[in-house]
């Protein structure tokens, strides 16, 4: 566990962060690989991202949005991850707009007394891997191209920031209407309670800036690539959605884990999780999934074959379109897919991220660093093509192994 | 201690100790064998501790639940868990699969209000370990007492025998007595004669292979029986039987000695009763007879003694006289009567009290309502039909009464019914059943005519008027006497003038020489013109 530094941000106000020539920019283009992606990283959870990637690609009319990689921003460069957070179905029916992310991060930025240099993405899995971006074109900034959590997870302190003691304030919530909660001092534990007490006054929903963070700190403690990421499992997804479900899941470098029928769904209360059983026919098999608003854990036959914070993805058996929790109904046939988590854990962090932090009593899923791994490896993190390598940075992958990346498939 | 094999899970599953347990799923494994029984005790390693996340994705993500596999020594144990390690209700389906793995015979769950879901209990299916649920139960006295059950049966079977001599000591009706033993035992328990009919409890249905004539314990599928001895204690009074859905050899053995245990409170019950009944039957016997001495001037004290009884003497009565000839029937007497008291009653024949009278037993039936004609009848046929029903052997000879009212016609109907009784007995079948009502004037004339006696007389006394000549005048003569002598009602009946009857009547006391004005010499003649009549 990393000391807390508490807020070593200096008062030196910066402009734009200079975005290196040839790095990636988010064009319109780029609006369906990453939607598709996100949906993926999301676990079943995550909220609907058409909404978000429909203000998006209005958006981007303008012009792209430059992505930067952590590495590439100076070391004293300012980083303010921006998401919506609330009930997904609000964005139904009350549009988000940039501006509220703008208002946010203008909010943070008066605390900290300096300009935010870029946008860092919260969850890369659901419509919070769109949200940034909308706020970079409001605010013209770039993107960080990775995030804190690796995925899509239900609580604003489930991240990688958070794990190594790093302070989430100041943060700020703003509605729609504009009304904004500048929370300049906070204990970590409290957080989420005041984000959430808050959501309840403003009608369920809200645009969220948080941990401004110097691109030093980042880049230790971010999750790096996780955008690109997306995108090439998003663009590789679209590329094999026809195939057969074998193939499929080979080629979106997930594990196939069972072909079931859903017989019971016991929704979850609150914050008790639900559990889905599912009949597979081909091995007669008894499934359970268990779920909160993400798919949690799958169990097959009493063995728990998969479990958070690796990426379980239920889709439609012919379109291979992803369901959502919300989506799974009684009758349903789905394919049950596993993901590798974008992010090792430290093993402290089971409590945090593994089904223990869903009150599940299943040991955790893949996902956490061994005991004594110094270096993390990080499997599901790609490395970003276009960004320059420091090699001194130990957060950098020891062993690359992009399960997207071309030729590189072959996960057994 | 033993481990024996013997029980099955469906064994424990009948045991009173598991009283409202229901198997929820893996019914396929019922007949696993139980050789102990164990907390589920999760001792698996800490969740994802050391080997997981090196081998790499794939490998690490083959997560081990909570219930890894049992340490070895559980196999064949029944399992059981409360309700904790099944809350939440996901963490089921670790436990099935661990209790499986580890070659468990069953699993148990003391679950308090926690309800299963559909996965835990499709495992279970699946796997064909059966999983049993049980709402009210305290885990740890659970495991105690099942662990007596299955290990130590011996002390299941003397804290049972405890349990029923502490509970049978203090109850006084056999009633009682079945209803706590079967409290104890967790079985339906009767009381039947050797046949099966019930005197307490349920029928029985004695399969054939059984000797309900031999007075020894005996056993059958579904059934252990029992007898209890007379006082005499050379043959069963009664049976104590329990039918079984299933049962281990223990619990068959535990069973058995509970109803040796049980026999002598249902024996003292039973002696008990007859000795009551002997004492009411002396008191019934002096208050019939007062009854019979003072008719319809009874004393107030005897009515009220008749109402203690149910008698009601100011009812409507028709007697029965029973008598029996067989003496070792005699001993049988509760048996016989009862017998015959009840086929009576299926036979819609309520029948008061049965009363001994030295000479046979007085029964009788009583109502509001005078009986109208056809109920004689039907009393005299239902008579026949029970006496034709029992054994010939015991020599039944019975009578009935007319329909009489009040304390006095209660008298009077049984007296008629000891009179016909005496008649049927001098028949010479049995059984043999009279009614008064038969033995009326009619038939006692026809006794008389059939006689060689009257006969004779007849052709004496009536010889003047026999030739052909004289027909007019014994015609006439049989009817002025069956007319009560009156010439008039002759007159109509023959069609003549009444003074031809008078001139005739004449010449009748000329020719035969008789004074019609005397009773005797009418009888007799009467007596004459019906003998001739019968022999014509």
């Amino acid at each position: 566990m990393r000391s807390t530094t508490g807020n070593t941000l200096g008062p030196a106000a910066r402009g734009p962060a200079e975005v290196p020539a040839g790095a990636h920019r988010l064009a319109p283009a780029d609006l369906p690989a990453l939607a598709s992606g996100a949906t993926l990283l999301g676990s079943g959870g995550g909220g609907d991202v058409g909404v978000p990637a429909r203000l998006l690609r209005h958006a981007l009319a303008a012009g792209p949005v430059p992505l930067v990689a952590a590495p590439a921003l100076p070391d004293d460069a300012l980083v303010v991850h921006v998401g919506h957070v609330g009930a997904p179905d609000v964005l139904a029916e009350r549009l988000v707009a940039a501006e509220d992310f703008v208002r946010a991060v203008r909010a943070v930025e008066s605390a900290v007394g300096r300009r935010a240099d870029a946008v860092g993405i919260i969850e890369i899995g659901g419509l919070n891997a769109l949200i940034p971006a909308l706020a970079a074109t409001g605010l013209g900034l770039p993107v960080v191209d990775g995030d804190l959590m690796g995925r899509a997870l239900p609580r604003v302190d489930q991240l990688t920031l958070a794990v190594d003691g790093h302070q989430a304030t100041p943060f700020a919530v703003v509605d729609p209407a504009g009304d904004t909660v500048l929370v300049t001092s906070c204990a970590p534990r409290a957080v989420e309670p005041l984000v959430r007490a808050n959501l309840a006054a403003m009608g369920g929903a809200a645009a969220l800036a948080l941990h401004p963070v110097t691109a030093r700190v980042l880049r230790a403690s971010g999750i790096p690539g996780t955008l690109t990421a997306c995108l090439r499992l998003g663009e590789t997804y679209l590329a094999a959605r026809s195939a057969p479900p074998a193939e499929f899941a080979a080629r979106i470098g997930a594990r196939l884990l069972s072909a079931a029928r859903i017989d019971e769904i016991q929704p979850r209360r609150g914050a008790t999780t639900g559990s889905v059983t599912l009949h597979d026919h081909a091995t007669g098999a008894v499934v359970r999934v268990d779920l909160l608003d993400e798919l949690l854990a799958v169990t097959v036959d009493g063995e728990t074959v998969a479990a958070t914070p690796e990426i379980i993805v239920a889709v439609d058996p012919v379109e291979h379109t992803p369901v959502r929790s919300d989506q799974l109904r009684t009758g349903r046939t789905v394919l049950l897919l596993r993901l590798p988590a974008l992010h090792q854990w430290p093993r402290e962090a089971a409590r945090l991220v593994g089904p223990a932090a869903y009150g599940l009593a299943l040991a955790p899923g893949a996902g956490f660093r061994a005991a004594g791994q110094e270096t993390p490896q990080n499997p599901g993190a790609p490395q970003n093509p276009g960004a320059p390598q420091d090699p001194g940075t130990p957060r950098s992958p020891a062993a690359p192994q992009d399960p997207w990346a071309p030729g590189e498939r072959g996960r057994t | 201690m033993r481990g024996s094999a013997r029980i099955r899970v469906a064994d424990l599953l009948t045991d009173p100790l598991l009283d409202g347990a229901v198997t929820l799923a893996g019914h396929g494994g019922l007949e696993r064998p139980v050789t102990d029984v164990s907390r589920y005790t999760a001792t698996g390693r800490e969740p994802g501790a050391a080997g997981q996340g090196t081998a790499g994705p794939a490998a690490g993500g083959e997560a081990d639940a909570a219930g890894e596999p049992e340490p070895p020594g559980v196999e064949g144990h029944l399992l059981v868990c409360d309700d904790t390690q099944v809350t939440p209700p996901h963490r089921l389906d670790a436990l099935v699969r661990g209790a499986q793995e580890a070659g468990a015979a069953a699993l148990l769950v003391a679950a308090g209000r926690t309800r299963p879901l559909l996965s835990g209990m499709r495992l279970a299916d699946r796997l064909g370990i059966p999983l049993l649920w049980l709402e009210r139960a305290e885990p740890a006295t659970l495991l105690f007492e099942l662990g007596v059950r299955i290990r130590a049966h011996e002390l299941t079977r003397a804290r049972t025998v405890l349990a029923l001599v502490r509970q049978l000591t203090a109850k006084k009706t056999g009633r009682d007595i079945l209803a706590a033993a079967e409290r104890i035992l967790a079985v339906p328990l009767s009381l039947v004669t050797s046949d099966g009919t019930p005197i307490l409890g349920e029928p029985v249905t004695v399969p054939p292979g059984l000797r309900l004539d031999l007075p020894v314990p005996q056993s059958a599928a579904h059934l252990l029986v029992h007898p209890v001895h007379d006082q005499e204690g050379n043959r069963a009074a009664a049976w104590l039987a329990i039918t079984l859905e299933r049962a281990d050899a223990d619990r068959t053995e535990t069973l058995g000695v509970a109803l040796a245990v049980a026999e002598p409170f249902v024996r003292s019950w039973l002696t008990g009763q007859r000795a009551r009944a002997g004492r009411d039957a002396v008191f019934q016997t002096g208050l019939l007879a007062e009854i019979m001495a003072a008719r319809d001037t009874v004393s107030r004290d005897v009515v009220e003694n008749a109402l203690s009884l149910g008698w009601r003497l100011q009812d409507w009565h028709a007697g029965i006289h029973l008598t029996m000839e067989n003496s070792r029937a005699r001993e049988d007497r509760d048996s016989v009567l009862g017998q015959h008291r009840d086929g009576l009653a299926r036979h819609g024949v309520h029948t008061v009290a049965v009363v001994d009278r030295g000479d046979g037993w007085a029964l009788w039936t009583s109502g509001e309502l005078e009986p109208r004609p056809e109920e004689a009848r039907q009393l005299l046929r239902a008579l026949r039909v029970v006496i034709t029903g029992l054994p010939r052997s015991w020599g039944l000879v019975a009578g009935i009464g007319r329909a009489r009212l009040g304390p006095g016609g209660l008298a009077e109907t049984l007296t008629e019914a000891r009179d016909a009784a005496s008649l049927a007995r001098s028949h010479a079948f049995r059984p043999a059943v009279e009614h008064a009502d038969e033995l009326g004037v009619a038939r006692l004339l026809a006794t008389w005519q059939r006689s060689e006696v009257t006969r004779a007389f007849a052709e004496t006394a009536l010889a003047p008027l026999r030739d052909r000549e004289h027909a007019h005048l014994l015609d006439t003569l049989r009817t002025f006497l069956e007319s009560g002598g009156s010439a008039v009602a002759t007159a109509q009946t023959l069609g003549v003038h009444r003074n031809t009857v008078g001139a005739r009547v004449r010449q009748i006391r000329e020719r035969l020489g008789v004074d019609l004005d005397d009773p005797s010499q009418r009888l007799a003649l009467q007596m004459a013109c019906r003998a001739l009549d019968a022999h014509s």
